[in-house]
């Protein structure tokens, strides 16, 4: 699946002035099975460009493409559909369930489409180290515990593109690295492309193109 | 999982003060619906004559003695009472203008003659299927509605001939014969006793009998309209008993006694059902808020189970499901709650001599069924509601 910006321009965003490099107010492609990196500085719109992908938000201007298909055109069983199979996200505030063990956090996903076994998401947790943490509510992890989870649960269903927001914030190296190998493996194997949103140039994969914002 | 995300930190204190209010308020609803229509059977099939009718006359005062003031009805005068907002019907009760006597007609039981009176009053009056009570030129007998004293004064005759007295069914049984005549002109008709009835003192033939009998033997003089038959509308019978004081009309002490405690009973009822739909209402109306309280309280979680792929008809319907559990018990418990009242109520009444039919009343079970169906529509309807424009917003 092939998203296009066309003269997209975020509501909140403007009355800021944006660079020409910018994908606020120009025609972007992000193609199929691609892996981007889009960074830029606080405030200049990482979070409201995941939202809009999502289709969490509505409030811009221009047209957004799913395909051939813009997304204004599409009904609540559409963007299910498309959160459930095609649209994979870990968003920054991570919107988890506190009350919920990390065990219920990625098993509430897993079943909508069945897409893992528990053996396999355990397999995951382990791999990411908060394997000790399967029946603690995600409200008592610590936020790069809670990162963990997030990019776990993201993983759990069927995509085409897998959306981050800043999804390393709160990880040192070591687990940065095992979770991009994670994200990487998975996109690999669903031959997806994702898009990771960052603060700064991210030095640890070779992107196959980098935006600003 | 979705239960345990939504309900497990709900705060139930409001949750049971709304159940117990609904279940109170349903409880009292279908009881007094249940009620309402046993008072206003009470007493059906026990006479012939329908619910709530009367039958009345002018009172009689001294001055009738001398001719002062009239005792028959106009046609003005029934058509102002028919008027009146009370009233359900009012029709003349017509009586025979000729001569006309009754007698056994059996060689098994001893010969018995008397003349008699004959009145007919408006099918719609009398609680008998309208086959046993009708008449045509040639038919084998006339079927008669006899007043269980005149029985009574059968038996009295039987004892004092030392022949066995005769109950209801046998003197159905019994064959009996009418003698019509007009000077010379004489005519006998076999006659069968198909009822009895308490309430008029007067033999009660079929409306075309008398008709017929009143054109072949009637005498030539203008009949008069003594006395009429009225019905009252159901629970209004307190301002038929005022209309009738005002117009100086008087009905048997009993019938007006029964009339006007049915009224009182039905309005007190009526009283109850009242406060009982407000109850139910704001109960109802109490469960909706908590419903819509949850919704916003789980704010947060529906937003983040759409932004997952859950659609939101399927959060709907796990709200909506857990409030028809929830709805579903109320209903269940005010059944049993209604059983118990009921039992007791049913005992108390018979233990005090009142006979009430202790059936079940379909229409109170209907009144569960559509406080159901109101609740988990509202529910239904409110959940959608919060639920897709927390997916907008």
């Amino acid at each position: 699946m092939t998203i296009t910006f066309t003269n997209v321009l975020p509501t909140p965003l403007a009355a800021t002035n944006h660079s020409e490099a910018s994908i606020w107010e120009n025609n972007v492609v992000f193609d199929a099975q691609k892996k981007g990196l889009l960074n830029a500085s606080s405030g200049k719109g990482k979070s409201t460009f995941t939202g809009i992908v999502c289709g969490i938000r509505s409030d811009f201007s221009g047209t957004v493409y799913f395909d051939q298909q813009a997304i204004t055109t599409l009904n609540t069983d559409d963007w299910t559909t498309i959160r459930r199979e095609k649209i994979a996200v870990v968003f920054q505030d991570l919107q988890l369930f506190p009350d919920l063990t990390v065990q219920e956090n990625l098993l509430i996903k897993n079943k909508l489409t069945d897409f893992k076994t528990e053996t396999e998401i355990k397999q995951l947790v382990q791999t990411l180290g908060i394997e000790q943490k399967w029946t603690t509510p995600s409200g008592l992890l610590s936020m790069g515990q809670q990162q963990r989870v997030a990019i776990i649960r993201a993983l759990c269903q069927p995509f085409s593109w897998l959306v981050m927001d800043e999804p390393f914030s709160h990880l040192d190296e070591e687990n940065k690295r095992l979770c991009l190998d994670c994200i990487v493996a998975a996109s690999n194997e669903q031959q997806a492309g994702f898009i990771l949103t960052s603060l700064d140039d991210d030095k640890r994969f070779q992107y196959d193109y980098e935006l600003k914002l | 999982m979705l239960q345990k995300t939504f309900f497990k930190q709900q705060d139930r204190v409001q949750l049971s003060i709304a159940f117990i209010g609904a279940l109170l308020g349903l409880t009292f609803l279908i009881t007094s619906i249940h009620y309402l229509i046993k008072v206003n059977e009470f007493g059906r099939g026990n006479e012939i004559l329908g619910p709530n009718t009367l039958i009345i006359q002018k009172k009689i005062v001294a001055s009738n003695a001398f001719n002062l003031s009239k005792t028959d009805f106009n046609q003005r005068e029934i058509e102002t009472l028919r008027a009146n907002e009370c009233i359900a019907a009012v029709e003349p009760i017509i009586s025979n203008n000729f001569d006309v006597s009754l007698q056994t007609n059996s060689p098994v039981v001893p010969y018995f003659r008397t003349d008699v009176f004959l009145q007919t009053v408006n099918p719609t009056f009398i609680d008998i299927p309208a086959q046993k009570w009708t008449w045509k030129k040639g038919d084998a007998y006339v079927p008669l509605i006899m007043p269980r004293d005149f029985l009574v004064m059968l038996n009295t005759f039987m004892s004092a001939k030392n022949i066995p007295t005769v109950s209801d069914e046998i003197a159905q049984s019994i064959p009996f014969e009418f003698t019509l005549k007009n000077g010379d002109d004489k005519v006998k008709m076999n006659v069968r006793i198909i009822g009895f009835t308490n309430e008029i003192s007067s033999l009660l033939v079929p409306e075309s009998f008398m008709k017929w009998a009143n054109q072949q033997f009637g005498k030539s003089d203008e009949q008069k309209i003594n006395q009429l038959m009225l019905a009252g509308k159901e629970n209004q019978f307190g301002l038929v008993e005022t209309l009738l004081k005002e117009k100086h009309l008087e009905s048997k002490n009993a019938q007006v006694l029964v009339g006007r405690l049915k009224s009182m009973v039905g309005t007190f009822i009526w009283i109850i059902l009242c406060v009982s739909i407000l109850a139910v209402f704001l109960s109802g109306l109490v469960l909706i808020q908590y419903l819509q309280l949850l919704i916003n309280k789980n704010n947060y979680e529906i937003k983040t189970l759409i932004r997952l792929g859950y659609h939101p008809k399927k959060l709907v319907n796990t709200f909506v499901s857990y409030f028809f559990k929830v709805f579903g018990g109320i209903a269940v418990m005010s059944i049993v709650l209604f059983n118990s009242v009921k039992f007791v109520l049913d005992a108390a009444f018979n233990k005090g001599g009142v006979y009430i039919d202790s059936s079940f009343t379909y229409l109170s079970y209907l009144a569960i069924v559509i406080a159901y169906v109101i609740f988990t529509l509202a529910s239904l309807i409110s959940a959608k509601k919060h639920i897709y424009n927390a997916e907008k917003g």
